[in-house]
């Protein structure tokens, strides 16, 4: 064979060969943990339907750390891993993400999807185990508040017997100057105070007679906002509008596009409402205590397609959001 | 000739006056809803995009407007109409494999555009008629 | 009206060798590999997949924008899916072998020693109905294929193999002759380019008895296309690979840079296969208009589900459309055309008898869709490629979607380009399209001996087709 064609024997060889050696060697070599120095983990994250994320069950070593690689193939997804510090806002389909966790207690971390991938994106969760001795583990966490008082969450709720004609305002409540009783300023007593039951309480007290009906909820209000943060509010309409306006609605009034024909709601006591809450809804959400509420965002709707949320929210979050909740019905 | 100035000539601006318009679209894969949009000319346009189902984006072609939208977190974008014609607006985010295909169209009245081609294309079939006509 | 570029001595070198035409090949081979690979093994994310950007984003803009338009159907010479196939049957890739001999597994079964190829191609297959129909079966699935990298790969697999098999067993190209979908309205198209091969005095090749340029000789092989250049009057079936300028021995035959369109000017004899091309091409452009650029997203989404049963009735739908909706409205101009010329009806027998002849008034009328379908499948192309193009550089940066940076360009946004500029452009290229078109139309009457007035029903579709995709895109 002439030595040119030999020549062009080589490169066209070079390509049908070389070409797929050199790409998939040159992956291999990225991946190999010799050369980044840490363990790579890949995970896929997919619309639920077909699988969410891949695989949902990690077991890391505490003080390991581990290169997590994200990748998406179909839509925007996000992650968020609270106990470990984890908040990856987009994994754009066709991109990787990487990010590196060293979890140091051990324990089992939840984590989740944070942006909406489809009618089950809540549902796109997966956990983290997180086993080995060094350091400490996790203490065991406490019983839910309103397990420890024995709420019922699902009770049918009863509607509030009166509600205001007016939108409450806390500012006009702080400038009524009235001294509040203990059980409705202090707060950790007012968590087990439903806002009508408060309001009747200070509408019986002789010392408000000569105030009307609008000022009394003008004081509740104040009751209710005065001790939110604004941080802490801060952070609770973050994640409003990440987790709960897709099913409540961007106001609160319970008709988010991801809330119509959530699976449960067939199967629900005919006597709740067949939707998610409206929080606008003065006849439920004053009858209900702040406990109660907390209690529906950690444990979640057993079956009416409302998440738990208890495995992602610290107890801080939860009450800012509570709070949150609040000022749909009262102003600030 | 005939066909450059049907394109080129300037016409009168005719149309209703110009208004404030408010246009809720809902993305959801791989469709807007409503799919086409009529505005007249000098209108205030307000767009908000809510989505249905996962995120995505409205890109609007010639003005270059974008936003975008995820359930419960709706976008906004807010322009005024001064250009004539009909203008596609896409999906700005990877929602799926249809993406690319994600279209939609925002048609600015009185559509001076489409009508000049329109005339021109009837002006340069008749006049290459004349020009090729053997009796 | 012609300029035989191949008279510049530089020029003629570059043609003559074949170090520039391999090496292009080898080029787009090795972005073949990195399609196929990319497409098996990456990201199902078409956007950032370089197998779906690559192929329906840069290399179809590039082929309808420029190569078919200026280049006719030059693409074919540097395609890689033959390639393979070539090599094996030349058993070379850069010199010639003695007597331009081709070999094929058939040579040894049927011991046709001495023969240029082996077996022919069937003679009931010499045409471009198989390409027609390869072409509509992937139009049929062109929104999954699209929009699904493992998709795409598969089919351009599937072409490499055939085409592989093909050059085993029969002579010559037989693949892009008679089969490849992309070749049969590359072909009909390239008619509108600005370039051709042709001899230079047909009297030289009447004396010429060796005919080189179609057996082959020491310097090269015999044109891979079966052409007899003494014949070739159109580019449809000329991918401009050269061979004929290396082999004849009479330097008969010459590159011409000429004035666009030439090949149309006869708008007699021309065949029925290439003008179904023509009127499918042109009911595909509005399909693909209607489904894909369109704003409802169910029929999108029912283009995509293959073998649901709604994709069934968007396929049956689809094949009538383009297949006897559009051919129908066509025939009835030409009918409505000859009433108008006062010609009497003709018997069928008479018909079926003129189309073997080659003498059939239908697809002569319907060289005037060849200029009105380029321009339509511009426009389309403008459409959509123009918008999503920058994909090109995140692709190129990472092809598979694996997270790698080659060259830096891997986090660069999607911009669209030339936004709001597309109508402008869509509009001129659209009308030059209409004024050909109606131009032909009225050749064609003429050269029949036809009135003007003849021509005023199919002038009226191609007005009809511009105007109704005018609206499509514009209102």
């Amino acid at each position: 064979m002439k030595r040119s064609e030999l020549f062009a024997l080589l490169i066209v060889l070079i390509v049908l060969l070389g070409l797929p050696a050199g790409l998939f060697g040159y992956q291999v070599w990225r991946l190999q943990p010799a050369a980044t120095g840490v363990r790579i983990v890949e995970i896929v994250a997919r619309v639920p339907e077909q699988g969410g994320f891949s695989p949902d069950r990690l077991r890391l070593q505490a003080g390991e750390t581990v290169r997590l690689r994200i990748s998406s193939p179909d839509v925007v997804h996000g992650l968020t891993i609270p106990g470990l510090g984890v908040n990856v806002d987009e994994i754009y389909p066709g991109k990787v993400v990487e990010v590196d966790v060293t979890p140091d207690k051990s324990g089992r971390y939840a984590f989740a999807c944070t942006r909406w991938c489809g009618v089950d994106h809540w549902r796109m969760r997966g956990v983290i185990e997180v086993t080995g001795t060094a350091g400490a583990p996790l203490p065991a966490e406490p019983p839910p508040l309103f397990q420890q008082l024995g709420i019922d969450l699902d009770a049918v709720p009863h509607a509030a017997h009166i509600t205001p004609a007016r939108q409450p305002s806390a500012s006009k409540g702080a400038g009524l100057n009235v001294a509040l009783p203990a059980e409705v300023s202090d707060p950790a007593r007012r968590l087990i105070l439903s806002p009508v039951d408060a309001f009747q309480r200070l509408r019986d007290d002789p010392v408000n007679a000569g105030l009307s009906d609008d000022d009394v909820w003008n004081l509740v209000a104040w009751a209710w906002l005065k001790d939110a943060q604004p941080e802490a509010l801060a952070r609770a309409e973050t994640l409003y509008a990440r987790d709960c306006a897709a099913c409540h609605g961007p106001d609160g009034k319970g008709g988010g596009p991801a809330g119509k024909d959530l699976p449960g709601m067939q199967k629900m006591d005919p006597a709740m409402p067949k939707g998610p809450a409206n929080f606008t809804d003065a006849g439920t959400l004053l009858a209900a205590s702040d406990v109660l509420l907390q209690g529906k965002i950690l444990r979640g709707g057993m079956g009416t397609g409302m998440p738990e949320f208890g495995s992602l929210y610290t107890d801080e979050e939860m009450w800012a959001l509570v709070a949150y909740l609040r000022s749909f019905l009262f102003k600030r | 000739m005939a066909v450059a100035l049907a394109l080129l000539a300037p016409l009168p601006a005719v149309g209703a006056p110009p208004q404030e318009r408010h246009i809720a679209i809902s993305a959801r894969r791989f469709g807007f809803e409503p799919g086409t949009v009529r505005v007249n000319r000098g209108d205030t346009v307000v767009i908000s995009l809510e989505s249905v189902d996962v995120v995505h984006g409205l890109y609007l072609d010639g003005y270059r407007v974008s936003t975008k939208a995820e359930p419960g977190q709706p976008g906004e974008v807010r322009f005024v109409a001064d250009r004539d014609g009909a203008f596609h607006f896409r999906c700005a985010v990877p929602c799926g494999n249809l993406h690319p295909f994600m279209i939609g169209k925002l048609v600015v009245g009185p559509n001076l555009t489409w009508l000049r081609a329109v005339a021109a294309s009837l002006l340069a079939t008749a006049g290459a008629l004349v020009v090729f006509w053997r009796a | 009206m012609r300029w035989a570029i191949s008279d510049v001595p530089w020029v003629n070198r570059l043609l003559r060798g074949r170090w520039l035409q391999w090496g292009i090949t080898v080029f787009t081979l090795a972005v073949f590999v990195v399609v196929i690979l990319t497409g098996l093994f990456g990201t199902p994310a078409g956007n950032h997949n370089f197998g779906i950007v690559y192929v329906w984003l840069v290399w179809w803009a590039l082929l309808k924008l420029v190569l078919v338009p200026f280049l006719g159907r030059s693409w074919c010479s540097v395609c890689p899916i033959p390639a393979p196939g070539d090599w094996l049957q030349r058993r070379t890739m850069i010199t010639a072998r003695p007597g331009g001999k081709l070999y094929t597994i058939a040579t040894k079964l049927f011991r046709k020693v001495g023969s240029v190829g082996a077996r022919p191609w069937p003679r009931l297959l010499r045409n471009i109905w198989p390409q027609n129909l390869s072409f509509l079966a992937v139009a049929l699935f062109s929104a999954l294929i699209l929009t699904s990298p493992l998709a795409t790969a598969l089919i351009l697999l599937g072409f490499i193999l055939v085409s592989l098999l093909v050059s085993l067993f029969f002579e010559r190209r037989a693949f892009c002759r008679y089969l490849c979908p992309i070749g049969g309205f590359v072909g009909v198209y390239s008619q509108i380019a600005p370039v051709a091969v042709r001899v230079k005095d047909p009297a030289v090749c009447a004396s010429h008895t060796d005919k080189t340029c179609y057996i082959g000789s020491d310097a090269g092989y015999g044109c891979p296309y079966s052409n007899l250049l003494q014949k070739l009057e159109t580019n449809t079936y000329c991918s401009m690979c050269g061979e004929c300028l290396r082999t004849c021995n009479r330097d008969n035959i010459a590159f011409y840079v000429r004035g666009p369109g030439a090949d149309l000017l006869n708008t007699r004899g021309r065949r029925l296969d290439e003008a179904f091309n023509g009127l499918m091409m042109l009911g595909a452009a509005f399909i693909y208009s209607v489904v894909l650029i369109g704003p409802d997203s169910w029929l999108k989404v029912t283009a995509r589900a293959v073998g649901t049963p709604a994709w069934f009735v968007y396929a049956a739908a689809l094949l009538a459309f383009d297949m006897l909706a559009v051919p129908g409205l066509f025939w009835l101009c030409v009918r409505l055309g000859q009433a108008l010329a006062g010609k009497p009806k003709a018997v069928a027998g008479q018909v079926a008898a003129r189309i073997r002849k080659g003498d059939s008034l239908f697809a002569d009328y319907a060289t005037a869709l060849v200029p009105l379908g380029l321009a339509i499948w511009i426009a389309f192309t403008l459409s959509f490629t123009m918008t999503n193009l920058s994909y090109a550089w995140p692709a190129l940066s990472d092809p598979f979607g694996w997270g790698w940076n080659l060259f830096g360009t891997a986090d660069m946004a999607w911009t669209p380009y030339l936004s709001g500029m597309i109508p402008y452009l869509q509009v001129p290229v659209l009308l030059v399209g209409l004024i050909l078109a109606v131009a032909l139309a009225l050749r064609t009457a003429h050269q029949h001996q036809q009135p003007s007035t003849a021509a005023l029903p199919v002038s009226a579709f191609c007005a009809l087709a511009v105007v109704g995709l005018l609206t499509l895109y514009m209102a």
